[in-house]
C-alpha cells in the first residue's frame, strides 16, 4: 500500500517542481562551488605554508623527542626516556618557575604601556618627544640592549652610581648576583626594551576613540584614572586584549636574547627560562632529543596559557555581539 | 665561376670569418672572467679569532699569497658564543668548509661533524710538539679529524705593581694556597680585587677548574674523567669542588664574579689594574701579550696557580693542550681546498706569524727563536710549560662545564653547598651523552 501511495505521490512531487527555480538553485550551486573552490585557492598558500613551517618542524620535534641522541650520532628510540629524564631535572622546574615569575608581571606589561600611551592622546606637555622616545628601545636590538644593561646594572655600573648620588644608597644593590633580583632585573629590561611597541598599540587603538567621548567624560568631572579605568579601557577591550595576547607569549619568546647577552641564565639558573633551556641542551650539551621534550612542554606551556588569554577575548567579543 | 662571383663569394667568406672573429672575441671576453672564477675556490672557515685581528688577517693572506686559487672567507664568533653558532651547521649539516674546536672532548663529541684527515694532511704534524688532541682519545693512531697551531693552557698572571703597593714582593708571587690567602689579605687592604674573575660561561671550566683538578687527580684519573668513569662523588672530585669553593668563600674575588663572564669582564679588571691577580691562558686571546700591552711588560707576571696540595704528582705541571684546532667538515664540497688550509694550519710560516703577530706559543718545533718577543712574562711562560700534564678542562662534557660554572656562581652567592654541587655535576655527568657509558 505504501508503495502504491509513494508511486501515486511521486509523479505529483516532480510535477510540482519549478524549472525556473531549479535552474536558480543551480547556478546559486555553480557559483556557491566556484566561491568555495576561488576561497580554497585564496587559503591553500597560506596553509601550505603553515603545514610546512609549522605543522611539518612541529611533527619532526615531537618524533626527535622520543629519540636517545649520543651527540651528533645517529639516534635511537628511546620511547618516553627523554620526558621522565624532564620531569626529573631541577633545571627543567627552575625554567619553568621563573616563566611563571616572568608571568606575574603581565598587568604592569599591559597597564604601563596604556597609561603612557593615554598621556600621550592628550597631549600632554612634550607628548611629541616622548612619543618618539618611547619608541626608541623598541629600535635597538634586544642582544645589543643585553650588552648595554650588563653595563649599567654592574656593581659599580651608572644605575648604582645614581642610586647612591640620590641618597638611595641602601637601593644600589649587585642586581644580577641575586636570583631574585636578577629575574626582575631582566624582566625590567625587557619591559624597557618592548614598551613603546605597546605605546604605539595603544595609540593605535585610541585613535578610534571618539574625542567627544572624552571631553563629555571630562565635563562631567572624571579625572585621568577614572577617564583610564572606566572610559578608555572598556573602549579598548579588544585592543588590550591583543597586546594580552602578545606579551603572554612574548614574554618567553622575547627574553631568549636578553638572558643570551646579559645573563647566560645565572647566577645558577636563576634567569634560566625555558626557550633558553632548550637551546643550551640541544646545542650546547648536544642532547637534542631531549631538547625537543623540553620543546614540546614549552610549546603545551605557551598553549595553555595562551588558550585562556584568547578564550577571555572570544568570550568578550561574544557577549558584546 | 664568374670573377665577379670569386669576389663576392670571397667577400662573403671574409665576411662570415670576420663575423667568427666577432663572435670567438666576445666568447672568449665573456668566458674569460668565468674560467677565472671557475679556477678559484673560496671555503668558509668558522672561527673565533684565536690571536685577534691582525693576525687573522696575516694568516689569510699569507694562505692566499701560496694558494692564488683559493679564497678564504672568514665566519668569525666571539668565543663565548661558538657552541650556540657551530651548533645548528652541524645540526643541518650544511655551512663552512673548515671549523675550529677546542682539542679534546669538545671535537670528539662532533667527530661526526668534520672528515677524517688524510695521511698528507697528518704529515704536518710531524712538526708540531703534540697534536694528539685532534685526534680520538688522544692517540695519534686513532682517527684525527683537526690540526692545532698553538701550545694553550693555563696560567696566573699577576700585577708586579698592585703587589707592591700592598706591600708584597712582586719577584716572589705566593706559591701555596695559605700563601696566596695572606697575599688576597693585604690586597684587600688596599681596596684591591685580589683575583680577578667570571663565573659565567665555560670559563670556570677551562681555565680554572685544571688548576685545582692538578692538585688532586692523576694522568690516569684524568683519562678516567674522559671515559666518563671517574664519578664526581669521589673524593678526590669532591676535594676539586671544595677546593674552587674556596676560592670564592675566602673573598679573593671581585663580588661581581656570580654574574660575568671571564672574558671580557673579568679580564677587564685585571687589565684595569684594580686586580693583583687573574687566571687566564698563555695564548690566543687574554694573554701576556694583550695583559703587558695594556699594563705595561715590565708590570706583568706571569706563574703556576699556587699549589693545594704540595706534593701531589702534579702540582708543579702545566695544564697544557694544544689550542684549538681545525678541521674539514664532512658536508664540505671543497675538501682538497679546505685540507690545504688546515695543513697550512701547522705549518711552519703560520707558527711564525701566531708568534710575530698575536705573540702566540706555537707547537711547530722549527719556529725561529729571534722571531720570539722579549718579555719577562713570556720567559716565565716558557719555563712553565717545561712540565707539560694533561688539560682536565678540555675532558669535562658541555653538561659538566656548565653545570660547574652554575654551581660554582650559587656556591659563591652562599645559596649551595659543595655536597649539593656534586650531585649536580654527578647527573651532568650521567645525562653527558659522550660520555654515556
Amino acid at each position: 500500500m505504501a508503495e502504491t501511495a509513494n508511486l501515486a505521490t511521486a509523479p505529483n512531487r516532480m510535477a510540482k517542481r519549478d524549472p525556473r527555480r531549479e535552474g536558480a538553485a543551480g547556478s546559486r550551486r555553480v557559483f556557491i562551488r566556484k566561491e568555495t573552490l576561488i576561497a580554497l585557492l585564496f587559503v591553500l598558500p597560506g596553509l601550505a605554508l603553515a603545514i610546512l613551517f609549522k605543522l611539518v618542524p612541529l611533527l619532526r620535534g615531537i618524533w626527535l623527542s622520543f629519540l636517545e641522541t649520543r651527540g651528533f650520532e645517529d639516534p635511537t628510540f628511546a620511547g618516553l626516556a627523554n620526558y621522565r629524564t624532564m620531569l626529573a631535572d631541577p633545571s627543567v622546574h627552575d625554567s619553568f618557575r621563573n616563566a611563571l615569575i616572568a608571568f606575574a608581571t603581565l598587568p604592569v606589561w599591559i597597564v604601563l604601556p596604556l597609561v603612557l600611551a593615554f598621556l600621550l592622546f592628550q597631549k600632554t606637555p612634550g607628548w611629541k618627544f616622548f612619543r618618539a622616545a618611547f619608541f626608541l628601545p623598541y629600535m635597538i636590538a634586544p642582544i645589543v640592549v643585553g650588552i648595554m644593561f650588563r653595563q649599567i646594572l654592574a656593581p659599580d655600573g651608572p644605575l648604582n652610581a645614581v642610586l647612591r648620588a640620590i641618597g638611595l644608597a641602601p637601593l644600589a644593590i649587585e642586581w644580577l648576583n641575586g636570583p631574585t633580583s636578577a629575574l626582575l632585573a631582566l624582566t625590567a629590561v625587557a619591559l624597557w626594551s618592548f614598551f613603546g611597541l605597546g605605546v604605539l598599540t595603544y595609540l593605535s587603538g585610541l585613535s578610534t576613540v571618539s574625542e567627544e567621548v572624552v571631553e563629555a567624560a571630562k565635563l562631567d568631572g572624571a579625572g585621568f584614572w577614572r577617564l583610564l579605568f572606566h572610559i578608555i579601557m572598556p573602549l579598548l577591550k579588544s585592543v588590550i586584549g591583543y597586546w594580552a595576547v602578545l606579551c603572554t607569549s612574548g614574554i618567553l619568546i622575547w627574553m631568549f636574547p636578553l638572558i643570551y647577552a646579559l645573563t647566560k641564565g645565572g647566577p645558577g639558573t636563576a634567569t634560566v627560562l625555558p626557550e633558553f633551556l632548550v637551546f643550551t641542551t640541544t646545542f650546547q650539551f648536544l642532547d637534542r632529543g631531549l631538547g625537543a621534550a623540553i620543546g614540546m612542554a614549552l610549546f603545551v606551556f605557551v598553549a595553555i596559557v595562551s588558550a585562556f588569554v584568547v578564550r577571555r577575548m572570544y568570550v568578550e567579543g561574544a557577549q558584546k555581539k | 665561376m664568374t670573377s665577379t662571383s670569386l669576389a663576392a663569394g670571397g667577400r662573403r667568406r671574409s665576411a662570415r670569418a670576420m663575423l667568427a672573429g666577432l663572435a670567438f672575441a666576445s666568447m672568449t671576453a665573456l668566458a674569460g672572467p668565468a674560467a677565472l672564477a671557475a679556477d678559484t675556490t673560496t671555503i668558509r672557515v668558522l672561527n673565533w679569532e684565536p690571536g685577534g685581528a691582525d693576525y687573522w688577517k696575516a694568516l689569510v693572506a699569507e694562505f692566499e699569497k701560496q694558494n692564488p686559487d683559493i679564497k678564504v672567507e672568514l665566519e668569525t664568533v666571539p668565543f663565548d658564543r661558538y657552541p650556540e653558532v657551530q651548533g645548528p651547521y652541524i645540526t643541518t649539516k650544511s655551512g663552512p668548509d673548515v671549523m675550529e674546536n677546542n682539542a679534546g672532548l669538545e671535537l670528539f663529541d662532533r667527530r661526526r661533524a668534520y672528515a677524517e684527515l688524510p695521511p698528507e694532511v697528518l704529515e704536518a704534524g710531524k712538526d708540531l710538539i703534540t697534536y694528539s688532541g685532534g685526534c680520538l682519545n688522544f692517540d695519534t693512531t686513532k682517527a684525527c679529524y683537526g690540526l692545532p697551531f698553538g701550545y694553550q693552557g693555563n696560567v696566573m698572571y699577576y700585577n708586579k705593581k698592585v703587589l707592591a703597593e700592598a706591600g708584597l714582593d712582586p719577584a716572589n708571587p705566593p706559591k701555596t694556597w695559605d700563601e696566596m690567602g695572606a697575599a688576597c689579605e693585604k690586597v684587600k687592604a688596599v681596596g684591591k680585587t685580589c683575583l680577578a674573575i667570571g663565573l659565567s660561561g665555560i670559563f670556570p671550566a677551562y681555565w680554572d677548574f685544571p688548576e685545582i683538578a692538578r692538585n688532586y687527580l692523576t694522568e690516569d684519573d684524568m683519562r678516567a674523567m674522559l671515559a666518563g668513569k671517574m664519578p664526581w662523588t669521589d673524593p678526590k672530585m669532591v676535594n676539586i669542588l671544595k677546593g674552587l669553593a674556596s676560592i670564592t668563600e675566602k673573598g679573593w674575588t671581585n663580588s661581581s664574579a656570580p654574574s660575568i663572564t671571564m672574558l671580557p669582564d673579568g679580564a677587564d679588571i685585571f687589565q684595569s689594574g684594580n686586580a693583583a691577580f687573574a687566571g687566564t691562558i698563555i695564548s690566543d686571546a687574554v694573554n701576556w701579550a694583550a695583559f703587558g700591552k695594556v699594563l705595561g711588560d715590565e708590570n706583568l707576571g706571569a706563574m703556576r696557580w699556587p699549589t693545594l696540595v704540595a706534593d701531589a704528582p702534579l702540582a708543579n705541571s702545566f695544564s697544557g693542550i694544544e689550542s684549538s684546532v681545525f678541521g674539514v667538515t664532512s658536508w664540505s664540497d671543497k675538501k682538497d681546498a679546505a685540507f690545504k688550509f688546515v695543513k697550512f694550519i701547522a705549518g711552519k710560516e703560520n707558527a711564525e706569524l701566531l708568534t710575530k703577530i698575536a705573540g702566540g706559543i706555537s707547537l711547530n718545533k722549527n719556529v725561529d727563536p729571534s722571531v720570539m718577543p722579549k718579555s719577562q712574562a713570556l720567559s716565565q711562560i716558557l719555563e712553565i710549560i717545561k712540565t707539560p700534564t694533561l688539560h682536565a678542562g678540555v675532558l669535562l662534557s658541555g653538561q659538566e662545564a656548565d653545570a660547574l660554572a652554575r654551581g660554582w656562581q650559587e656556591v659563591a652567592l652562599g645559596r649551595l653547598s659543595v655536597e649539593d654541587w656534586t650531585g649536580r655535576m654527578q647527573k651532568a655527568l650521567e645525562q653527558s651523552p659522550s660520555k654515556r657509558q
